[in-house]
């Protein structure tokens, strides 16, 4: 029997990372990645296999699934019939979830917030939107999303794993994978959650792992303050000198290990361990934004001036893409309005509003935006009708995964575009249905890469973030 | 570029190897091909899966006529094979296999495939799914190096490739790799000095003997278990509470300690509780099938996450014990393997035996079925001796002659009476002197309910989603007895409508507790509740109630905590019920009465509801009666006995409250000890069926699943029992393919890094195949004959010359055999986040070791394995050193290397205080730099430090305790400048590649 054979899959492994080693956060990575233009080779699991439109994603994950209805879908006929129930004949049977599944009338509500028109293209935002209206024609709002889960748990994960079943890579983690980092001194995938927002469903880190991807495609969260990722600082008593000699020290170490050994492993370890050093070097300055401008500060409002918070971390995402991290996901909680939705929601439009459309206004102006990808929405949208009772100045709304808006801009999306179309209720998609699966195979194509051809075979299975469904949205490619 | 290089070169090897028209095998050459690239449409799923009619996964299929007329494989004939023509059809259209599945065949795999039809197209059953047998042990050429047969295996491989195997490692390098492979911890320089001293030719063997025998050879088998059985200290999903589960954790490290043979551990696992006569620690077991995930998450289906536990546990069992992606077989027939979708809810009903919530409570109890966990024998003896006591109080009550029927029935006055004639914002009325008013349910507000003309006055109608709480009730437990009577009129058949309950806040039925009346399709279910459904007691009426009409419903519970206790009477008289469940054992949470309605739950809309009055007592038939006015004397004999035993009886009272004080004692007893979940087989667990497409909401009812197995993977033997015991029965038997090669494969992974089937947790058609089929096969029966014998497996294993190789290749051998398939030398193994851990408290000293327990921070300095884990927030040294988060099933770890490790190693506290200690120790046994070096070089890595990593270590030692005093420094004074730099030293040891490895 031949070793050289394709049957030894698993086996063969170690020996690729022998080869591919350290290129997935730099270093070799760029090696890797000129395989633009064979797009009809043989399949291969990296790189791009057509020019990307976007080089970087920024995601302003919206966690708790803020309302369509008081931000980027209006719905006139809600007002009209405000407390009237939903009827049945909109609502089809489909399930809902045990929140108000039991309740006895679905009150219709309608929105407490006007909408108006903005920019060239006329496209409606909310008041509570009023910033992000103001970029309106560099936006392209997606009001025919639909998602499959019901539940805070299973549909975040869904969304950013592309599976309900915990344990799959996240998008960023997919991104870091195939197309690897444009610093080396930084890691692919960053995440930034805020700290000013309610802390209403939690987060986890399995949506940013990297499931069945090699461990090295996690993101990595920066936190604001002394220590922006764990365990980046040196110990007390460690100056960067000494450390720079223990390296030194390690290094001596190891090359000798190679030498007794003939083991490439020991390279790459090596290799990591300087680039935790380069790491350690230039993380401080990229979260570093004393320099930034009172312009561009004033730009993203007040609160940028907070450690952590949304705006401050909207500005620290364009400062990591500049520097080449190639997917930065932001998470903002808090969108969770089962009930008092007009005071919750008000709360956090005012939290990443404007910060989000400065960074549209931030990237633009630095010639950024045209290659990098921004989407800005939640895991599943919310009812049309009341969850609770209506009062005088408040409602709640349920769950909803029929129906939900997003928006997305720059690295190749039409702007000053509404793509999908919902019925007159809010309930069910009337038009250009798009599923999350559809939303992954779109941005996977702006980053040049074939959703169905990026794959990894794990568990005998060939595995990707689309699984076995998605289409690219080509409507709203520019 | 280099990936595709790497990945074509075998290749373009195979096809100048096979030019002269070498023999296929299908097995080997041909299957992986066709299961690759062509069963994903023509393979086993007979659904809409299979395309053109055509399966190429047996040879009947293959082979026949296609209704387009063509046949795609003709034997020997590769102009009339259709397969042959489209494999080499240069048309898109046309070509096999499509271009959309972006995986084209490269010329070499078309010759093979070619070839494979020339010479006949002969199928062989997979590899995997033919049951093992022994092999006799090869002949080699050099027949001095072998140590155990299994070397032979090895060598007769390595001769054949024209290779040596590598010189015996050396001794200090020996220990170390036998110790982490069966301690998970490095040697102690004592034990190596020690070891080193020893000259005797059985040294290594009692050194082996004697890890094999030390308790850190559970907690390290343990880890490669746990991560499979997805063992955690939190439920995961959303809030993620703590799971109780640790005794779990300890019965798997016991197993291991205990070398309980692998047949057993596997059958106590799946179906100790089927066991005869099972033990606590045999249920403990099961709990193996109760650790998956589950959530509390508001407005969460039930029936959507029991599936999901369900699926968990054929997954789970599927990857364990068979390694096979059962999972895939869900929502279709698999598309490798043989493994039809009503095969995969025939284990689904396996494992759903059950009578369980899908939820977890929102308050987090242990969701039952549960088993109570006695410290001690002691303790068991005292439950079974208040069994004893609560047997005899009861007969004792049976005893008791009965009175004379009573000649009149006085009712006793209600504890709480709402006449309902009225209401305000504040509430309703309460006529018992001193009462409290009933309050409405803040959640909505009073102009939702109405009154209406009623029984006697005004009455309330309700609209399901407000009700009244009556604060006057706030602790009927499961020993009080109760009463409740209202006039009850029903607006609808309602399907569902909560009109008595005492839940508290509620997210769906995992939180239903207490006392519960409610309309569930017309009729009447009255329970007492510690969780529903597996632990409470509750009838149900067996007739509907009328629409439209007022009737009294009387509602008794007598404490007894058993559903004989409860009645239901209509107008007066009792009605039939039949029983829901009747296995309440544990104590309900405390909450307050309401009516009318309850949170996020089904009220009773359109239902009305008027006089309601409450009793801490169990009202008598004859009393209910009397209630409705009804003439005692004309009530039958045998309820006026009831009545005057019940009210008039001294001894009957007296031998009642004997009974009740006797059951309230074995609660007492019982609720003292930790509720534990586990499996336990239930004929109340609901039927299982095909899910259509695999969804919860979608079971196919003219598709019922009884319990089974994949019989194309192994026949089911007809005399087995249909359950888990059965199916544990079945993985067991000694013909069964896929059990012993699975396990055996785990064991040559735990010691030599890969397994001889690289993909250790898929043994289908996907799978890889074996390097040393026949090892593999011989190793399997060996094991099996010896009784699943898990440490003299490991024994052998650790014992072979094969493993005792030096694990550096010659430069020869590194460029033909980079990944080492062949084993001419030693295993390399990058430490897992456990022992990279471990290592560096041992070594430094820090470590505190105690043998089981609850599981504990890592601050505490215990052994990994202990390390509480939160599955939404693992912890972050271990995930980086690629430890999962444990919430799904994990057969296997892959290892990286990332700079967040070096951070790790080099930064984090645990690690920062791992150094210091150590350069305190050190500094302890000698004065000397080089000497403390060279110590804690040894402690760290094993072996001595060579010349160049001394000097490395010592001029970096030199050039920071000599830094003292200049500016950056922090030390002061020269000792603590020595200290410093001494730390600086162990801090770059315990990064070093000597240290993450084992060699």
């Amino acid at each position: 029997m031949s070793l050289d054979h394709p049957s030894y899959d698993g086996l063969m492994r170690p020996t690729r990372r022998h080869f591919l080693g350290t290129s997935a956060l730099g270093l070799g990575a760029l090696a890797l990645r000129g395989i633009v233009g064979e797009a009809q080779a043989a399949p291969l699991p990296r790189g791009t296999h057509f020019p990307a439109k976007a080089k970087r994603v920024i995601y302003l994950f919206q966690a708790g699934g803020p309302s369509q209805f008081e931000t980027l879908d209006p719905k006139p006929l809600l007002r009209e019939r405000h407390t009237q129930p939903l009827p049945d004949s909109v609502r089809q049977g489909q399930r809902l979830t045990g929140m108000s599944g039991y309740q006895s009338v679905l009150p219709l509500a309608g929105s407490f917030v006007d909408f108006k028109k903005y920019g060239k293209s006329g496209v409606e935002y909310s008041d509570l939107m009023s910033h992000v209206g103001g970029v309106a024609d560099d936006l392209c709002v997606i009001r025919s999303m639909h998602t499959e889960a019901i539940n805070h748990d299973p549909a975040i994960t869904f969304f950013c794993s592309g599976n309900q079943v915990a344990g799959r890579p996240s998008m960023g983690a997919w991104a870091s994978y195939g197309l690897g980092s444009m610093n080396e001194n930084l890691p692919a995938f960053i995440v930034l959650v805020s700290q000013d927002a309610t802390k209403d469903q939690p987060l986890y880190s399995r949506l940013w792992g990297a499931g069945f991807l090699p461990s090295e495609h996690q993101g990595v969260q920066f936190k604001a303050g002394k220590e922006p990722v764990l365990f980046l600082t040196n110990p007390e008593g460690v100056s960067p000198h000494a450390r720079r000699d223990m390296l030194d020290a390690l290094g001596r170490l190891n090359a000798d290990q190679r030498a007794a050994e003939l083991d490439p492993e020991v390279d790459a370890r090596l290799s990591q361990a300087e680039m935790a050093y380069r790491m350690q070097m230039s993380v401080p300055e990229v979260a570093d934004v004393s320099k930034e401008s009172p312009a561009t500060l004033a730009m993203y409002g007040e609160s940028v001036k907070t450690p952590g918070s949304f705006a401050a971390n909207c500005l620290q995402a364009r400062r990591l893409i500049e520097k080449g991290v190639r997917f930065v996901q932001l998470f903002h909680q808090g969108w969770d309005q089962h009930g008092s939705l007009p005071s919750g929601i008000k709360r956090q439009c005012r939290q990443t509003d404007q910060a989000s459309a400065a960074l549209i206004k931030d990237l633009k102006q630095r010639g950024l935006l045209e290659d990098t990808l921004v989407v800005w929405g939640g895991e599943f949208g919310r009812t049309a009708y009341s969850q609770g009772k209506i009062t005088k100045d408040s409602y709640g709304r349920d769950h909803h995964p029929r129906c939900f808006s997003l928006w997305m801009a720059g690295g190749g999306v039409k702007g000053g575009y509404v793509h999908g179309q919902t019925d007159e209720f809010g309930y069910n998609i009337t038009k250009d249905p798009v599923h999350v699966h559809d939303l992954h195979a779109t941005m996977q194509h702006l980053l040049g890469v074939d959703h169905e051809r990026q794959t990894f075979k794990f568990q005998g299975r060939y595995y990707r973030l689309t699984d076995v469904a998605g289409h690219v949205v080509k409507a709203v490619l520019a | 570029m280099q990936f595709s290089l790497v990945r074509l070169l075998p290749l373009v090897a195979c096809a100048v190897l096979f030019a002269a028209e070498e023999p296929v095998d299908f097995n080997r050459d041909v299957r992986p091909l066709l299961s690759d690239r062509c069963y994903g449409c023509h393979g086993p799923d007979a659904d809409k899966g299979r395309k053109a009619g055509l399966r190429l996964d047996e040879f009947e299929g293959a082979t026949k006529k296609l209704k387009s007329g063509e046949r795609a494989v003709v034997p020997g004939d590769l102009a009339e094979s259709e397969m042959i023509k489209r494999i080499r059809s240069e048309d898109p259209e046309d070509v096999m296999p499509p271009p959309e599945l972006h995986r084209p065949l490269t010329a070499a795999e078309k010759d093979i495939l070619t070839r494979w039809v020339k010479q006949g197209a002969k199928y062989e059953p997979h590899w995997g799914f033919t049951s093992p047998r022994a092999y006799p042990v090869p002949t080699v050429k050099d027949t001095s190096w072998a140590k155990d047969p299994l070397d032979r295996f090895i060598l007769a491989r390595i001769e054949a490739a024209g290779l040596r195997p590598s010189a015996p490692v050396e001794r200090a390098q020996l220990l170390r790799r036998a110790s982490f492979a069966l301690t998970g911890l490095p040697p102690t320089t004592q034990e190596v000095d020690a070891f080193l001293a020893d000259k005797a030719p059985d040294a290594y063997e009692r050194r082996v003997d004697a890890m094999l025998a030390s308790p850190r050879f559970g907690e390290h088998l343990a880890v490669g278990w746990l991560d499979l059985s997805r063992y955690a200290d939190t439920w995961g999903y959303t809030g993620d509470k703590p799971m109780f589960a640790w005794p779990w954790r300890d019965w798997v490290l016991k197993a291991f300690n205990e070398n309980k043979p692998y047949d057993q551990f596997l059958t106590e696992q799946l179906a100790g509780d089927l066991l005869p006569r099972p033990t606590q620690d045999q249920r403990v077991a099961t709990a193996f099938n109760r650790l998956h995930r589950m959530t509390f998450e508001g407005g969460s289906i039930s029936e959507e996450f029991r599936q999901d536990g369900i699926n968990d546990r054929v997954m789970t069992a599927g990857y364990g014990f068979m390694g096979l992606t059962m999972e895939c077989a869900r929502c279709h027939d698999h598309k490798y393997d043989p493994i039809s979708q009503r095969d995969y809810f025939s284990l689904a009903a396996m494992f759903g035996d059950l009578n369980e919530n899908g939820l977890l409570s929102y308050h987090g109890e242990v969701p039952p079925p549960f088993v109570r966990l006695f410290k001690s024998e002691a303790e068991l003896g005292k439950e079974a001796q208040l069994k004893a006591a609560v047997a005899a109080a009861e007969k004792d009550l049976a005893r008791l002659p009965a009175p004379a029927p009573a000649a009149s029935v006085a009712l006793s006055a209600p504890d709480a009476h709402y006449p309902l004639d009225a209401f305000s914002a504040a509430g309703a009325d309460n006529v018992v002197a001193g009462g409290k008013p009933a309050k409405f349910e803040r959640r909505e507000d009073p102009s939702d309910l109405q009154l209406v003309p009623g029984v006697s006055g005004q009455a309330v109608k309700f609209n399901g989603d407000a009700g009244f709480i009556l604060p006057d009730f706030p602790k009927v437990g499961r020993f009080d007895a109760f009463s409740f009577s209202a006039s009850m009129r029903l607006g609808e058949k309602n399907a569902r409508a909560v009109v008595l309950h005492s839940s508290g806040f509620y997210t769906g039925d995992g939180d239903a507790t207490g006392l519960e009346l409610l309309v569930t399709q017309g009729r009447l279910r009255w329970s007492m509740i510690h969780l529903w459904p597996a632990s409470a007691a509750s009838v149900e009426t067996l007739d509907e109630l009328p629409v439209g009409q007022w009737r009294r419903v009387t509602v008794t519970y007598d404490g007894s905590s058993q559903a004989a206790g409860l009645h239901v009477y209509l107008d007066g008289k009792e009605v039939r019920t039949k029983v829901v469940v009747d296995n309440l054992n544990a104590r309900p949470r405390d909450h307050a009465l309401e009516i009318g309605s309850r949170t996020r739950d089904a009220g009773f809309r359109n239902g009305s509801l008027d006089d309601v009055r409450l009793w801490r007592k169990a009202l008598t038939a004859a009393e209910v009666a009397a209630l409705q006015g009804l003439e005692p004397a004309a009530l039958p004999a045998e309820l006026r006995v009831d009545h005057a035993r019940r009210r008039s009886d001294a001894a009957f009272a007296q031998a009642a409250e004997k009974l009740r004080q006797a059951r309230k004692a074995l609660a007492a007893h019982q609720e003292k000890a930790p509720a534990f979940f586990t499996m336990e087989h239930s004929p109340l667990a609901p039927p299982t069926y095909v899910l259509t497409r695999g969804e919860y909401d979608k079971p196919d009812l003219s598709k019922p699943c009884p319990p089974g197995a994949p019989g194309r993977i192994f026949p089911w033997d007809e005399r087995l029992p249909r359950d888990r015991l059965g199916l544990a029965r079945w993985l067991t038997d000694p013909k069964h393919p896929l059990t012993s090669r699975v396990v055996i494969n785990r064991l040559w992974v735990q010691v030599f890094g890969n397994g001889l089937v690289a993909s250790s947790e898929n043994f289908g058609m996907q799978g890889d195949l074996p390097t040393h089929p026949e090892l593999l096969d011989t190793l399997a029966t060996d094991f099996i004959r010896g009784g699943w014998n898990t440490k003299a497996m490991l024994r052998r294993l650790v014992l072979s010359a094969t493993f005792r190789q030096s694990s550096t290749p010659s430069t020869a051998l590194l460029e033909k055999d980079p990944a080492n398939l062949l084993l001419a030398r030693g295993p390399v193994l990058r430490l897992s986040a456990e022992m990279v851990r471990d290592q560096a408290l041992l070594a430094s000293g820090l470590l505190v070791e105690k043998v089981g327990g609850e599981s504990v921070q890592e601050s505490a300095h215990r052994r990994s394995v202990y390390t509480f884990r939160k599955r939404t927030a693992p912890p972050d040294g271990m995930l980086i050193f690629d430890a999962g988060s444990r919430e799904v099933c994990q057969p296997k770890r892959l290892i990286t290397n990332t700079p967040l490790q070096a951070l790790v190693l080099l930064n984090n506290p645990a690690f920062v205080e791992a150094a210091g200690r150590l350069a305190a120790q050190v500094s302890k046994e000698s004065a000397d730099p080089a000497a403390q070096i060279r110590a804690a070089f040894r402690r760290v890595c094993t072996r001595a430090p060579r010349a160049a990593e001394l000097t490395a270590l010592t001029e970096l030692y030199a050039k920071h305790q000599a830094g003292a005093g200049k500016p950056d420094a922090k030390a002061k004074n020269p000792a603590d400048a020595a200290m410093a730099a001494l730390t600086l030293v162990c801090s770059t040891i315990l990064a070093s590649d000597a240290a993450v490895t084992s060699r």
